[in-house]
């Protein structure tokens, strides 16, 4: 999709609106929401990756998040070493891991990918649970200290709230180059027609394989910082409501369209907070805009744009 | 002139169903070659096996003497055999440009640092493919189309565009599986056209085709299957002529019966 020319000033003001918004509002609970908007938002964008743009709908993208976020507080409190050696260390074992499974898995059929992707994130959780000599079990790891970095504490909402940007910006970054690529290109010719792949050449396996790593990783550092800024991780980092977050943002957003699903982050963090204004029909409005969106959308707001987009062009051509 | 694609003693079955028994023939470098015969003559499984989509029971396959049996379809393309499908396959939601940049064969010598940072070597190539791509949009006709996606072509449109991207793909022969089934009649003759171009420009084709007008106006050569083996082969006249194939192909010689089932 050809993207308009504004994108780039767009861009542009939304960074220095995210990099100022400290400076506009002391209240910690917004800072709260923004980051985890902003963590949120980088879990979905690696999960359109694997499944906007090589067609895996991989539910393992739960269990790297909570291997991601216990392997860096296993790292800071068990082994005393810094917030930023956590992350490394947490995208280090997602991306063994990831390859380790997913030679196995993207060689096999969807349906069969699916199940095996759900019983990883399932088998996480309950080492979570019960492996309690590393995890301590459903006590969970308390009390974890805010980062730092040259001796400057990271021990504020606004404070950490810039490590999340930083983080966010540059994984954003990162995928937005890729997805546009040419391998981009090829991910999403695998997701429609995997034997037109084939016969042109071109071995969708190492595509596919590398699109679950580079999503693992990435969800996985993420995951990891979201640990430090609860400041506590127990085995209810990896409840299902996390992959349902990712999973709506991706869908509504629209699977396989970058700035889509980068705008249906942002909305699905602003929604539930603008409909504060009452407290007992908040949930029921945000359920009632999502299965509208779900009805007149299917294809999510990018898929809506395209339709508009060929109608217009059906019309011209006429 | 020497045989760009030989396939030797061909056999593959399905759970006890012999689809090929025992086929053997060669298409000549340059040389347009039709393959034709009755519906599960076993036309579709030889194209499956000799563009690795299938695994041979036995037998052989060379391209340009180089032995291709049993590679896995994307080598087999990249030793240049590129195929198209019976039912057309294209990418439905790019346009025409796109889905022939996916095929261009020039991207494969790049590694994916090159891709990813997009070097002066990738854009030296991409720059040249667009070129090359648009060259082929407008040979088969679908220029004042380039920006709608694929979903928007009729079925006809969509044939043209996987034949273009079969060209995209640099190959030295084409397998077309069934190019007119299905394209308004009036167009046939330009299908017909625009082959012969490519013909022209050196690369060979192997046809499988239900429409004998069609094979005959444009083959040098035409095989003939019957019930899983090579019933003849030869020059197009001889074909139409052979009172074999007429009644196995056709149903219509002489005192025989005719069954409707083997009806084109």
């Amino acid at each position: 999709m050809t993207q308009p020319r504004w994108t780039i000033a767009a861009v542009l003001a939304a960074v220095i609106m995210l990099f100022c918004l400290p400076l506009m509002t002391g209240s910690n609970y917004f800072i709260g929401i923004a980051i985890s908007g902003l963590i949120f938002l980088t879990a979905a964008a690696a999960l359109n990756l694997v499944y906007g743009y090589a067609g895996l709908l991989s539910f393992a993208q739960l269990g790297f998040w909570g291997i991601g976020g216990y392997c860096s507080a296993i790292a800071v409190m068990d082994f005393g070493r810094s917030f930023w050696e956590g992350i490394l260390f947490a995208g280090v074992v997602n991306l063994v891991l990831a390859i380790v499974i997913g030679i196995v898995i993207t060689r096999t059929t969807r349906h069969a990918f699916v199940v095996v992707t759900l019983t990883f994130a399932l088998l996480a959780s309950l080492i979570a649970r019960d492996w309690v000599d590393v995890t301590r079990g459903p006590l969970g790891i308390p009390g974890l200290p805010p980062p730092s970095l040259m001796g400057f504490a990271f021990n504020t909402s606004a404070r950490f709230y810039y490590i999340a940007l930083v983080c966010t910006l540059i994984a954003l970054a990162f995928l937005y180059c890729l997805m546009t690529s040419r391998i981009g290109l090829v991910l999403k010719a695998i997701k429609q027609n995997d034997p037109l792949v084939e016969s042109q050449g071109i071995q969708p396996a190492p595509y596919k394989l590398a699109a679950f790593v580079i999503a693992a990783v990435i969800t996985g550092m993420a995951g990891a910082i979201f640990a430090f800024h609860l400041k506590i991780i127990d085995p209810s980092f990896l409840d299902f409501y996390y992959m349902q977050t990712f999973l709506i943002i991706v869908i509504i957003g629209g699977a396989g369209s970058f700035w889509a699903v980068v705008l249906a982050g942002a909305a699905m963090v602003v929604l539930p907070e603008i409909l504060r204004f009452s407290n007992e029909l908040r949930m029921v409005i945000y359920g009632v805009v999502l299965v509208a969106v779900m009805m007149f959308m299917p294809s999510g707001i990018s898929g809506w744009l395209e339709d508009r987009r060929v109608a217009a062009l059906r019309k011209a051509l006429r | 002139m020497s045989a760009i694609l030989t396939i030797a003693g061909l056999s593959k079955s399905f759970s006890g169903v012999h689809a090929v028994q025992n086929a053997s023939f060669e298409v000549e470098e340059g040389s347009i070659t039709g393959l034709i015969g009755p519906n599960g003559s076993g036309k579709s499984t030889t194209i499956d096996c000799i563009s690795g989509f299938q695994r041979l029971d036995a037998g052989r396959v060379e391209l340009g003497g180089r032995d291709i049996t049993n590679f896995n379809p994307a080598t087999v393309a990249r030793a240049g055999l590129i195929r198209t499908f019976q039912n057309v396959r294209v990418y439905d939601s790019y346009n025409p440009l796109d889905n022939l940049l996916v095929a261009e064969a020039s991207f494969r010598n790049l590694n994916w640092f090159d891709v990813l940072v997009r070097t002066p070597a990738f854009r030296a190539i991409r720059a040249a493919a667009e070129v090359r791509a648009h060259e082929l949009i407008e040979l088969v006709g679908l220029t004042r189309l380039i920006d709608a996606p694929a979903t928007m072509l009729s079925y006809g449109q969509k044939k043209l565009l996987a034949f273009a991207a079969a060209m995209m793909a640099r190959p030295r022969l084409i397998v077309l599986d069934e190019p007119v089934a299905g394209v308004n009649p009036t167009r046939v003759n330009e299908v017909a056209d625009i082959l012969r171009k490519a013909n022209a420009t050196g690369i060979s084709f192997l046809i499988v085709e239900h429409n004998v007008e069609f094979i005959n106006s444009l083959c040098h050569k035409v095989v003939v299957f019957e019930q899983g083996s090579k019933l003849i082969e030869g020059s197009p006249e001889d074909v139409r002529n052979d009172p074999r194939v007429l009644d196995a192909y056709l149903g219509i010689a002489p005192k025989t019966e005719i069954s409707p089932a083997e009806a084109p």
